[in-house]
């Protein structure tokens, strides 16, 4: 298991340095700078800035030059934030993103996952019915129409929580709400369709005819297996869960990550939309590694090639 | 002879593939009625793109109420400007309605012609290409079209040309695994030994038969693509003024939410209502014509 952990971080450098060349010229091939939109600088201070953040050179060396800072941990600086470099920014953003990413993962599976295995346990009741509904219904939402209505009715009509800014952990109720909405409403579905495939095995079968309660069969027997699927999905939705922060951040003014990779990529701040995608790739090759270690856990037979 | 064999016999009328799939859709309630829905709105969408009047006022058309909720008069309310909202809404079907269909058919051509060619050659072009689709896939949605659709401009353009992006390699990966297992059929080996070439097998053989999985897979595509399309615009990465889909109205709305709720919420009630139809039609759809892949039972 140690020497797949090792092998995937190994095998996610190149991963990353592919994430940073496709990021780094893309940004260069699109017409627009970052000192583009100060419309009243004159002509020959932009070229002194240009100058001073080596903007000037050519696109190629441009590029050796920060593949050079980045292997010394160096992610340079932002150009509109002033004085503050890309680690300084990142660093105060990442725990509050990965903050409302796991609380809403955990939010999302604390709802969900109860939900699907009820509705299929109690299969064609009205239980079912209704919980397949609202799961139908919480996919086909947009972020921002449920977070505009928990704003609406827990912060302007009830007025009992906080709808913007990321101080106590009151503030942290409504954002993470309305991220886990949809991915609660997925889960759902997914463990409904999973359990219902697994209560027709032959073991469920064996462990009821032995006499065990109802419970125990679908919690010991039924579950457990039915949850592989599940984890699978576990990674991709953290991946979810991070870029559906965008929405939840811009409409909870939430000093995160996705606010501010949104703001770079507006303002062409170069430097700050390399260091934010650089940490999303590293997220998601990190959630997926911890995904396969899951799987094993989860069915020893089930052997993954790293 | 052949007359008294015949009289015994009950007169069979044959039923092409898509009457069979409408006869089971109607079995399917909640698919059935999505169906009635998902039209209703798509000739919304096409008779308003036809610049036909389907509101007393015209998209942006002021008036003299301005901010005012719901009446008779109007039927959502008006905006700040005093233009209805119910004629913008319409008017912004429009736009939402074609970006998810636009969207489906980039999805369908990109994705089935990639798949099928990664399906078919198979071994190493196999390998290669879905690598390829196996890394870009992993990245999420939303990061890569915000990076390429503002890198690319904002406007019509740009937004299609970032949710066609993301959206094909889906259909691509379903494609080349339905030819995978499809070409391995013995009519297909009857084909090649009729010395048809490979263009042919694909698309006389083939793809007819993965039709099925493909209709299922793009039916999701179009509320997902309408749902991006929204998310952007809201955000305001997507699309903004003057140009006007659902998008946009609610981001117009948000502004206003504490005052005056109805300027979210009645664009927020369309975009919800087609994205549930679709996703209601889809899984409907799925139990019809992919009975293998289903996600429900019962």
């Amino acid at each position: 298991m140690l020497a797949l952990l090792i092998k995937r971080m190994l095998t996610s450098i190149p991963v990353l340095l592919v994430v940073a060349t496709l990021t780094f010229f893309l940004m260069r091939a699109v017409p627009g700078g970052p000192f583009d939109a100060d419309k009243n600088l004159p002509p020959a201070i932009v070229a002194n800035l240009n100058a001073k953040y080596q903007l000037d050179k050519p696109v190629a060396q441009q590029y050796v030059i920060y593949l050079s800072r980045l292997a010394k941990g160096d992610l340079g600086i932002s150009y509109k934030y002033i004085n503050r470099t890309v680690s300084d920014i990142l660093s105060e953003a990442i725990p509050v993103s990965v903050q409302l990413g796991f609380t809403a993962l955990l939010l999302a599976v604390i709802i969900g996952v109860p939900l699907g295995t009820l509705a299929a346990v109690n299969r064609g009741s009205w239980l079912d019915v209704t919980a397949m509904f609202i799961s139908t219904a919480g996919i086909s939402v947009p972020g921002f129409v449920i977070g505009a209505f928990l704003i609406f009715i827990f912060g302007i009509w009830l007025k009992v929580l906080p709808v913007a800014l990321w101080e106590s952990p009151w503030h942290m109720i409504l954002p993470s709400l309305t991220l886990a909405f949809s991915p609660a409403a997925y889960l759902a579905r997914l463990t409904r369709a999973s359990v219902l495939e697994v209560l027709e095995k032959d073991w469920v079968r064996t462990a009821r005819s032995k006499g065990l309660s109802h419970w125990a069969t679908v919690l010991k027997h039924t579950l457990r297996n039915a949850l592989v699927p599940v984890v699978t999905v576990l990674g991709p939705l953290t991946a979810i869960l991070i870029t559906g922060s965008f929405v939840v951040e811009y409409l909870y003014a939430i000093p995160g990550m996705g606010r501010f990779f949104v703001t770079a990529v507006t303002n062409r701040d170069y430097d700050l939309i390399m260091g934010t995608t650089l940490v999303f790739a590293a997220i998601l090759i990190v959630t997926n590694a911890i995904v396969d270690v899951a799987y094993q856990v989860l069915d020893p037979r089930m052997k993954v090639e790293g | 002879m052949t007359a008294s064999i015949d009289a015994g016999l009950e007169p069979v009328k044959a039923v092409s593939r898509v009457e069979l799939a409408f006869t089971r859709l109607r079995k399917i309630p909640s698919a059935y009625f999505a169906f009635w829905v998902v039209c209703l709105i798509c000739l919304l969408a096409i008779l308003s793109a036809l610049g036909v009047p389907l509101s007393p006022y015209s998209f942006d058309q002021a008036t003299d109420d301005l901010l005012v909720g719901p009446s008779l008069k109007h039927l959502m309310g008006t905006d700040e400007l005093g233009r209805d909202l119910f004629a913008r809404v319409i008017y912004g079907s429009r736009l939402s309605i074609a970006i998810g269909f636009v969207t489906a058919g980039v999805a369908f051509l990109l994705g089935t012609t990639y798949g099928a060619i990664s399906g078919y050659c198979g071994g190493k072009i196999d390998t290669l290409l879905m690598r390829g689709v196996d890394i870009a896939y992993s990245l999420p949605d939303l990061l890569v079209m915000i990076l390429v659709g503002v890198l690319v401009g904002k406007g019509t353009f740009g937004i299609l040309f970032a949710l066609g992006l993301v959206s094909w390699m889906g259909t691509a990966r379903l494609v080349r695994a339905q030819l995978l297992q499809l070409k391995e059929e013995e009519f297909v080996e009857a084909a090649k030994a009729s010395g048809q070439d490979g263009f042919t097998i694909v698309m006389k053989h083939l793809l007819p038969n993965a039709m099925g999985p493909i209709i299922v897979a793009l039916t999701f595509t179009v509320p997902s693509a309408i749902l991006s399309e929204s998310t952007l615009s809201f955000i305001g990465l997507g699309l903004s003024a003057p140009e006007c889909s659902w998008g946009t109205l609610a981001s117009d709305g948000w502004r206003s939410l504490r005052s005056y709720p109805h300027l979210l919420g009645f664009p927020s009630l369309f975009i919800f209502m087609t994205v549930l139809s679709f996703n209601c039609l889809g899984d409907g759809l799925r139990d019809v014509l992919d009975p293998r892949t289903r996600l429900f039972k019962g």
